[in-house]
């Protein structure tokens, strides 16, 4: 199970006169399985949105839940992928993707199946033992993604994932990701400035404006996907030159570029 | 770096230093533009040095100095890093231990550890105690900083993926801070051994019963400017030595950084 759902927060920063309202009355649902992507432009406070959900700030006003339990702290039922990745550079691959489940108290034997099989999944096997500064951007963020998925959480939090990486490692790990989707589906709150990103990948966009943080409007794409049925394509390319993508990804765009 | 490169370092090294011993024997045996009775030559050097090896000098051998001053050296560099280290952390990590402990170490921290040995031997004698208690104050000093310096420049993001991923309080000072720590924790390590043993040193010149620094301050009284000369090269031999080994050290503990 896994459930997200943001009930009128809002999120003030700092207090008195230099106090910089961030969001205002956002209220979303990610259901369960569900796949959304916030899309904004800097400084909208899309970070914050997710930041809250991970447990690293508190809203000022609202709640924020997860399964119907409000959030107090972060957690390993709500992993987070960080857009700089965040991983620790003095541990190995494994022993990156081995430390929530060594958290959780299980044994070796328990975990080593677990491991091996998130490092299968991202393509992995053979890093294992390598120190993350030995590896690309693109599979630093594999590394971080596995380390996610390990956990079992409820929610997948990731907060611009591949802004960090450059634009053929992007579309790879796009290409992955819907695959990840697919094969193991999860709950997944995804952070982009990237429309295109947005479009491709999530089950519904929730656009935000950049005056007073809030959700302009959320655009259903699930409905759109399944009618022209994308997932038949293999390629992001294909599905980018789909009629029903273009389209859905200028009306996205109108929107935002209306905010300036 | 290749192999080539390091040998071709030595052999620099080696030519450098063999120029430096080629002048100093040019100026005092060859020329005699410096007189024997104010430096040294190199044969005078090398007798004081045999007979500082064996049959002693200063009332002791060679190696049982040596073994003194590296034993006080090495017990209080050890106690002075444990604390150093552990007070680094607890300073970096919380703020209000920092504001706490701070007024206090900027206080003493301009007090050179050399003015503590009258104190230190009133308290605790002309014994190695004392030179203990010196040392540490004096390897002390840049473990806080460094340590504590280290832990408050670890990026936000390393502790924010700890605490997702669930990590408890011990694990996290032993897997997490620790270890994001290290780099800064090494540059207090070699500052502070480099403080210890020039702090021992001259402990020892105020009095001691064996060591290096008794050798260099016997030697003076005698007027023998050769024996003075050798127990320095010994306290430079030693210094590099110690210096050494500890990046040796260093280069294994972050091995994850290069590997």
């Amino acid at each position: 199970m896994g459930s997200i759902s943001f009930d009128n927060v809002g999120k003030v920063f700092g207090a008195g006169a230099g106090a910089l309202v961030a969001l205002e009355g956002i209220t979303l649902t990610v259901a369960d399985k569900e796949f959304v992507a916030i899309v904004g432009p800097s400084g909208c406070g899309k970070t914050t949105c997710l930041r809250m959900v991970a447990g690293f700030e508190r809203p000022s006003s609202g709640n924020i839940s997860v399964d119907g339990k409000l959030i107090v702290a972060p957690g390993p039922d709500r992993a987070v992928v960080f857009q700089q990745f965040a991983l620790f550079p003095w541990k190995t691959v494994r022993g990156n993707i081995e430390m929530g489940l060594r958290n959780k108290n299980m044994s070796l034997a328990q975990r080593m199946p677990l491991v091996d099989a998130a490092l299968k999944l991202m393509n992995l096997e053979s890093h294992a033992n390598a120190f993350p500064h030995q590896l690309s951007g693109g599979m630093q963020q594999r590394v971080a993604i596995a380390r996610a998925y390990v956990l079992d959480p409820a929610v997948l939090l990731m907060d611009e994932p591949f802004g960090a990486l450059d634009a053929q490692t992007r579309v790879v790990m796009q290409e992955e990701l819907v695959r990840l989707a697919r094969l193991n589906p999860r709950t997944v709150l995804f952070i982009t400035h990237s429309v295109e990103e947005a479009v491709y990948l999530a089950d519904r966009v929730a656009i935000m404006g950049r005056r007073h943080g809030r959700i302009k409007a959320i655009v259903d794409i699930k409905s759109v996907r399944l009618a022209e049925q994308w997932d038949q394509l293999e390629r992001i390319e294909d599905v980018m030159e789909q009629e029903s993508f273009v389209h859905l990804r200028s009306s996205i765009w109108k929107s935002l570029r209306e905010e300036k | 770096m290749g192999f080539y490169l390091r040998m071709r370092r030595a052999m620099v090294a080696l030519s450098t230093l063999s120029a430096l011993v080629v002048a100093w024997f040019v100026l005092t045996t060859v020329t005699g533009l410096i007189s024997s009775g104010r430096f040294p030559d190199p044969f005078a050097t090398w007798a004081a040095m045999r007979q500082l090896v064996s049959p002693g000098y200063a009332g002791s051998t060679l190696v049982v100095h040596v073994v003194h001053s590296l034993t006080l050296v090495l017990g209080g560099f050890m106690l002075a890093s444990t604390l150093g280290v552990s007070l680094g952390l607890l300073m970096g990590w919380s703020r209000k231990a920092e504001a706490f402990i701070n007024p206090i170490f900027l206080l003493l921290r301009p007090i050179p550890p050399l003015a503590w040995i009258p104190l230190a031997i009133l308290w605790l004698g002309l014994g190695d105690a004392a030179k203990i208690m010196v040392i540490v104050i004096a390897a002390f000093v840049p473990n806080v900083i460094n340590t504590s310096t280290g832990v408050r420049t670890i990026e936000k993001t390393v502790f924010e993926a700890s605490q997702m991923l669930g990590t408890p309080r011990w694990r996290f000072v032993g897997e997490v801070l620790i270890p994001a720590s290290l780099p800064a924790i090494f540059t207090g390590l070699r500052l502070s051994l480099q403080a210890a043993w020039t702090t021992l040193v001259a402990a020892e010149l105020v009095g001691a019963l064996a060591g290096i620094g008794l050798v260099l301050n016997v030697a003076q009284q005698d007027i023998y400017p050769a024996m003075i000369l050798s127990a320095m090269f010994v306290v430079g031999v030693l210094g590099w030595l110690m210096t050494l080994l500890l990046g040796f050290v260093e280069r294994r503990a972050l091995a994850w950084r290069t590997a």
